[in-house]
């Protein structure tokens, strides 16, 4: 295989490498007549991560099949770099740089070959060990797959994720019906069983998001958010906008197949996939391509509690009654790896009655959860809704002290009565009155949405 | 101020110092000596004469670096000596004690004076008529011989190239990556030089001649020769350029001699920071220069006389 490039292309191979570097520490090329593959699996095989480049992303390009294959179906040339080799070849800032080019001989070369050839004369040769026994992978996903997905542009999707602490390693997204109102993404932090931490965000689709389309039931995924960063900024200098397709958890398998060393291994897992998004439609219209695959947790965070909450919430009407609503517990699964066994996720119960009542916020949100007896047995939590500093305060007893709750929403899908939407409206504000019924439950959970006085 | 000694009158010559200069640029002589400084506690040996002062640290015998600061670079410079007075002081301990007295604030003109009655190296800060900030360093007697280079041209025509500072600095950084022993390899047909490392991966620059005429800005060469050198070494050749040098768009010149020794030479100007402005203006008496010492790697066989 031999290519060349320069000038943008080489900027943008730049930023691939990069991003893939940040996911994983393996590279494998996988190069056919018709397109480059690369791609990088990361240790904890939690992501996944291939950019394909068309033959004209390169100035030139030819890839000799390799013998033995027939001429139908070639097998592509495949070898595997470390990635951390492939950053040194790029130290030169691509501003200085005139053309790269690769040069892989056969799928036999022990070594690969990159030149520089800089703007002052120079010319840099780099040869880099082709690891003998690669790690291949193979995955491919279609995106119609996905019944949900939504657009965000890279700047707002990192606007909305520094709402959560910079140490956060997982994060949710809970999409439900834009008619029943608006997703939420939530992120926990703190080990296991033990989450200090828990923020929550309401996220207007309308407002937020370029597109988005859900329907059903709703629906939440969980994962990891390093490589989320990783592909954001990889967007962001591309100046494209990122595509997010998910499934209910649980629901859409995927197989990994990994070949070490002639032994295959099978990972099984549930994928959120990224894209960049390039043009209005669908049809990517450039000659690059990138998806990212994170693997979900298999157990939904959201409980049974969900279904039923959907009947109960008035599509139209009148306030919702201050009173508690019994029988509405709403669990995480226990057997969840790092579920926030303490969450109780109201979040679908938001934006609805609040779009629909005169009174804001007074809605939903005094349901009490009823112990659940699970969730009885373990360990306390504090819970606090931060807005937008991710402070965490003291462990407070909620008997003890009035909740300060702010809500942290992106922006009013609609005005309550004309000016209630001001995050610091009194009506954000739980007066000690209000603070009934919790001493029996010493857990803390998070409302959504706190009650008007 | 006048050029007066420190401590007992002029009258009694055995008493009156070997050196008494002024310097009215404490930062360019900072930067000459930091360039020379790769290691954190490094022992210098310093030779006062009458053309100037050199300052000469070694490493493991096989690497030198010597400072020339002409005595031209003085506002000042009264040498009493006679011969050569040389003695030891560490390097960082002396460039430590500059920059104390180059920070804003401070009297911009120093006094060097040694030997002050204890052999110490006397800092003088002069011109303010408030306050005198005051340094003393002691010396010692030089234990070790400093190892004199001897570099010996190789033949008639020395092979020796000149290319930018900062074009030598990004290939040494480069070569960082395969790291351990550097192969430069210069040729005269196609006029080249090459450096090559070999490790985990391998790395090979080239500098042809007629690529750019502003890259190799001088070329000699009229055989093959190839010598190797330990990375670390030839690292510590560039790795300390102060930000003038790459501001200034110097050049560095690199001479091969007899038995593969390699000879590097920076320029760093010791100019006041109002006259850097005017590249072109400063005048050649105000830059230090800089030479490296590299010893080849014994066991390579070189490919001339």
């Amino acid at each position: 295989m031999e290519l060349s490039m320069s000038g943008n292309a080489l900027k943008t191979f730049n930023r691939c490498i990069t991003c893939l570097a940040r996911v994983g520490s393996e590279l494998v090329f996988q190069a056919s007549p018709s397109k480059l593959e690369l791609h990088t699996l990361n240790a904890s095989r939690s992501a996944y991560q291939s950019i394909s480049f068309t033959p004209a992303f390169f100035d030139t390009y030819t890839v000799s099949s390799s013998p033995g294959s027939s001429d139908s179906s070639p097998d592509p040339l495949q070898c595997s770099v470390l990635l951390k080799a492939v950053l040194s070849v790029l130290r030169t800032p691509a501003a200085s740089v005139d053309s790269l080019a690769v040069t892989l001989l056969s799928a036999e070369a022990a070594k690969i070959q990159f030149s520089l050839h800089c703007l002052h004369g120079l010319k840099k040769t780099y040869w880099i060990t082709c690891n003998s026994e690669p790690e291949i992978q193979r995955l491919s996903l279609e995106r119609s797959n996905f019944p949900s997905s939504l657009v965000v542009r890279p700047k707002d999707l990192s606007r909305l994720l520094s709402n959560f602490q910079s140490s956060l390693h997982e994060i949710t997204i809970i999409a439900t019906e834009p008619a029943n109102g608006p997703p939420d993404v939530i992120g926990d932090i703190g080990d296991n069983n033990d989450a200090k931490l828990h923020t929550q965000l309401w996220i207007d689709p309308v407002e937020e998001f370029l597109q988005y389309s859900h329907i059903g039931n709703p629906v939440d995924v969980t994962f990891g958010v390093k490589e989320i960063k990783a592909f954001l900024a990889f967007c962001e200098g591309c100046e494209v906008d990122i595509h997010l397709f998910f499934e209910k958890a649980g629901e859409l398998v995927l197989f990994l197949k990994l070949s070490i060393s002639h032994t295959f291994y099978y990972f099984l897992f549930v994928p959120v996939l990224l894209a960049p998004r390039f043009g209005l439609d669908d049809g990517s219209s450039s000659d690059f391509d990138a998806n990212l695959v994170l693997a979900t947790m298999l157990v939904s965070q959201l409980v049974e509690g969900i279904n039923r909450d959907q009947h109960s919430l008035p599509t139209d009407g009148p306030a919702r009654a201050r009173k508690k609503e019994p029988g509405e517990p709403s669990h995480t699964p226990t057997g969840a790896e790092n579920a926030s066994a303490h969450t109780k996720i109201w979040s679908d119960l938001t934006g609805t009655a609040a779009r629909n009542s005169q009174n804001s916020r007074e809605n939903v949100v005094q349901q009490e959860q009823q112990r659940n007896p699970i969730n009885s047995a373990q360990d306390v939590a504090q819970d606090l809704n931060v807005n937008a500093q991710c402070k965490t305060a003291g462990l407070q007893n909620t008997d003890n002290l009035p909740q300060r709750m702010e809500t942290d929403q992106a922006v009013e899908p609609q005005e309550f009565g004309g000016n209630h939407h001001s995050q610091h409206h009194p009506s954000n504000w739980v007066g000690p009155e209000d603070d009934d019924g919790d001493e029996d439950d010493e857990e803390l959970f998070v409302q959504s949405t706190p009650d008007y006085n | 101020m006048s050029t007066s000694t420190g401590g007992g009158g002029g009258d009694d010559d055995d008493d009156s110092p070997d050196l008494v200069c002024q310097l009215d640029c404490i930062q360019g002589m900072v930067d000459a000596l930091s360039s020379v400084r790769w290691k954190r506690h490094q022992d210098a040996v310093i030779e006062l004469s009458e053309h100037g002062i050199v300052l000469i640290v070694e490493e493991s015998g096989c690497l030198q670096a010597k400072v020339y600061l002409k005595r031209e670079l003085f506002i000042s410079y009264n040498y009493g000596a006679e011969g050569r007075p040389r003695f030891g002081l560490s390097l960082g301990l002396l460039v430590d004690c500059l920059n104390i007295f180059s920070a804003p604030g401070n009297a911009s003109v120093i006094e060097i004076q040694y030997p002050c009655p204890d052999m110490q190296l006397l800092l003088k800060s002069v011109g303010s008529p408030d306050s005198c900030l005051y340094a003393e360093i002691r010396t010692r007697i030089p234990d070790t011989i400093s190892w004199d280079y001897h570099f010996e041209q190789a033949g008639n025509v020395p092979p020796t190239f000149t290319v930018k500072s900062a074009i030598l600095k990004e290939a040494i950084d480069d070569l960082d990556w395969p790291g351990s022993s550097i192969q430069i390899i210069m040729q005269p047909d196609p006029p080249m030089v090459t450096f090559r490392g070999e490790g985990h991966g391998d790395l090979q620059i080239e500098f042809p001649y007629y690529a750019n005429t502003d890259l190799l800005i001088a070329f000699q060469c009229d055989r093959h020769i190839s010598s190797r050198y330990k990375y670390k070494f030839l690292r510590a050749t560039t790795s300390n350029f102060p930000s003038s040098v790459l501001k200034e768009n110097r050049s560095s010149k690199v001479t091969i001699g007899r038995g593969g020794m390699l000879k590097i030479q920076h320029l760093v100007s010791v100019a006041k920071p109002a006259a850097l402005n005017h590249y072109a203006d400063v005048q050649p008496s105000r830059i230090a220069y800089i030479e490296f010492f590299v010893k080849p790697e014994e066991d390579e066989t070189h490919s001339y006389d």
